[in-house]
């Protein structure tokens, strides 16, 4: 299997899908699908998909596996997930530790888990039960949450405990860590320390929206800020070499902008992974 | 079961908060945080559904779309795990509860319907095409059909007509939707009721229009001659240069 260890890439959303393969500006390593957006589609998007796929190596980040919630697992959409991931064989899977069902309604966004030891085991056991239905790996994303609800230990002990029992892999989403130690008062750097960082396989790097003085919101339509980028250089030097996605969901009119992301988040890379990115 | 009543509890009283708006007792949130969830997860429905219907927006304005979209945000239960797919759970929603009886929008399933079909025909999993033949005769030959198409069947001519005037035209009208090779596009052509007939036989038997030709005649109740085969041959003749019909099958 190739390693992508080092790649930066980018985040492959249908709509700019076609700009993001026809221009001559952007130059990601690899692209990031969300597998829902392109699961079970014939025709022209069919088409894009498959000139993404010849074009460069690809992970996967998923939307609705629903990790944290009470109802049963979507056994047949995992079966259909699966088929799409050996398909395009696909190495790297990734979701949210969230939830986005309720009562068995989706709902497309992600809400916070309780932290809360009886939800720990209960992700846990989901976590390893899809792991072994997709025979893959899952990686794991801390996700960015604007209030916690009724908690009973902190976020770093909740994350930590279901990567450690789960056997899973860990995305660790730096401009999360960020918005959340801003929006609930901790400190950044400590959270990263406190994270089993040899079971991280995957980085995301984003933008965000301060929308009230105490509150940021995880947009994904900014261009990354300083502090974000200063946390993600300290945190890699504590960890090997992965791939790095810059999670872009719109504003894509300034193309030169975008690119300029990546070659600065593929030079803080080179910085502190030269012997990654030369075997990569 | 590992979770907790209580756990299960919470996670279901945010769940319905973000659905309804209805405020709820949540333990240990920060204040003024909560209806951030709600905002986020309504804009998404939002987008989805308005991208995915154009027309019934503007046919029916804002305050009577929104009422639509908030009746399915709050009681509806989006089962697809692939949010592009959820009109399609819209549009049933609305047919089930009657909801263009109620408004006194009698056209409603339809228009939603037709749109649905749009991105349906647009983005179904391929069909395996036939082998065909470039060279042949229209009469003679059998045809090789785009396997990529819905007819639609509508009662109020939404397709054609703005709402205003179609909502007066109660009837029976068809549409066929078909996706054009190499781009993918969908095309839409109104059919008579006995082009539909004309397709669907056309495709069932399998054999060249001068084997249905007798049948054909009798249904639209003509002669059988020169004039109905001018007529098969002009109306055959567009599908083909339309790309509906992709050539001939070998013999
Ligand atoms: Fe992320």
């Amino acid at each position: 299997m190739e390693s992508k260890a080092g790649m930066v890439g980018l985040g492959l959303r249908r709509d700019i899908a076609e700009e993001i393969l026809d221009n001559k500006i952007l130059t990601p390593d690899f692209l990031e699908f969300a597998p829902e957006n392109w699961m079970g589609m014939g025709g022209a998007w069919l088409k894009v998909m498959e000139r993404a796929l010849e074009a460069y190596p690809i992970t996967c980040h998923g939307l609705s596996l629903s990790l944290g919630s009470p109802e049963e697992l979507d056994w047949e959409f995992i079966g259909e997930l699966k088929e799409f991931l050996d398909t395009y064989k696909v190495a790297i899977y990734s979701e949210h530790l969230s939830y986005t069902k309720s009562k068995n309604a989706h709902l497309y966004d992600l809400l916070p888990i309780p932290f809360r030891q009886d939800a720990i085991d209960h992700v846990v056991d989901r976590i390893r039960r899809v792991q072994d239905r997709l025979e893959r790996p899952l990686a794991i994303e801390n996700v960015s949450y604007y209030t916690p609800v009724a908690a009973e230990m902190t976020e770093v002990e909740f994350v930590s405990e279901i990567v450690d029992r789960a056997g899973c892999n860990m995305l660790l989403d730096v401009n999360n860590v960020y918005v959340n130690a801003f929006n609930h008062n901790y400190d950044a750097k400590d959270f990263i320390g406190k994270l089993p960082l040899d079971k991280v396989a995957y980085i995301h790097m984003a933008g965000h929206e301060q929308v009230e003085p105490d509150l940021i919101i995880d947009t994904h339509g900014q261009p990354i800020i300083d502090p974000v980028y200063e946390l993600f250089e300290w945190t890699i030097q504590k960890m090997d070499p992965v791939p790095v996605l810059l999670e872009r969901d719109y504003n894509f009119e300034d193309l030169e902008q975008i690119q300029g992301e990546l070659t600065q988040i593929k030079g803080i890379l080179n910085k502190h992974w030269k012997l990654a990115h030369e075997t990569a | 079961m590992k979770l907790r009543k209580e756990t299960i509890e919470i996670q279901e009283q945010l769940g319905a908060y973000c659905r309804t708006g209805i405020e709820q007792e949540l333990p240990g949130i920060t204040p003024g945080r909560i209806h951030h969830y709600r905002r986020l997860i309504s804009n998404v429905v939002n987008d989805t559904l308005r991208t995915a219907f154009p027309i019934t927006v503007a046919a029916l304005g804002d305050e009577t779309w929104l009422l639509l979209v908030e009746d399915f945000f709050s009681a509806g239960v989006p089962q697809t795990p692939q949010v592009w797919k959820l009109p399609l759970e819209f549009y049933q929603f609305h047919a089930s509860r009657e909801s263009g009886k109620r408004l006194n929008l009698p056209f409603l399933d339809d228009l939603l319907y037709f749109e649905w079909m749009e991105i349906e025909i647009h983005t179904m999993p391929d069909r395996p095409y036939p082998d065909f033949v470039n060279e042949g005769d229209l009469l003679k030959d059998t045809l090789a059909f785009n396997p990529e198409y819905e007819i639609v069947k509508l009662e109020y001519p939404v397709h054609t007509h703005p709402v205003r005037e179609a909502r007066e035209l109660k009837g029976e009208y068809f549409s066929l939707l078909y996706r054009m090779p190499e781009s993918g596009n969908v095309q839409f052509l109104n059919l008579s009721a006995l082009n539909v007939y004309i397709i669907t036989r056309l495709q069932e038997e399998k054999v060249p229009l001068n084997e249905i030709k007798n049948e054909i005649a009798r249904v639209a109740g003509i002669e059988s001659g020169r004039y109905l085969d001018d007529a098969l041959t002009k109306f055959s003749g567009d599908l083909l240069e339309r790309k509906m019909i992709l050539g001939f099958k070998e013999k």
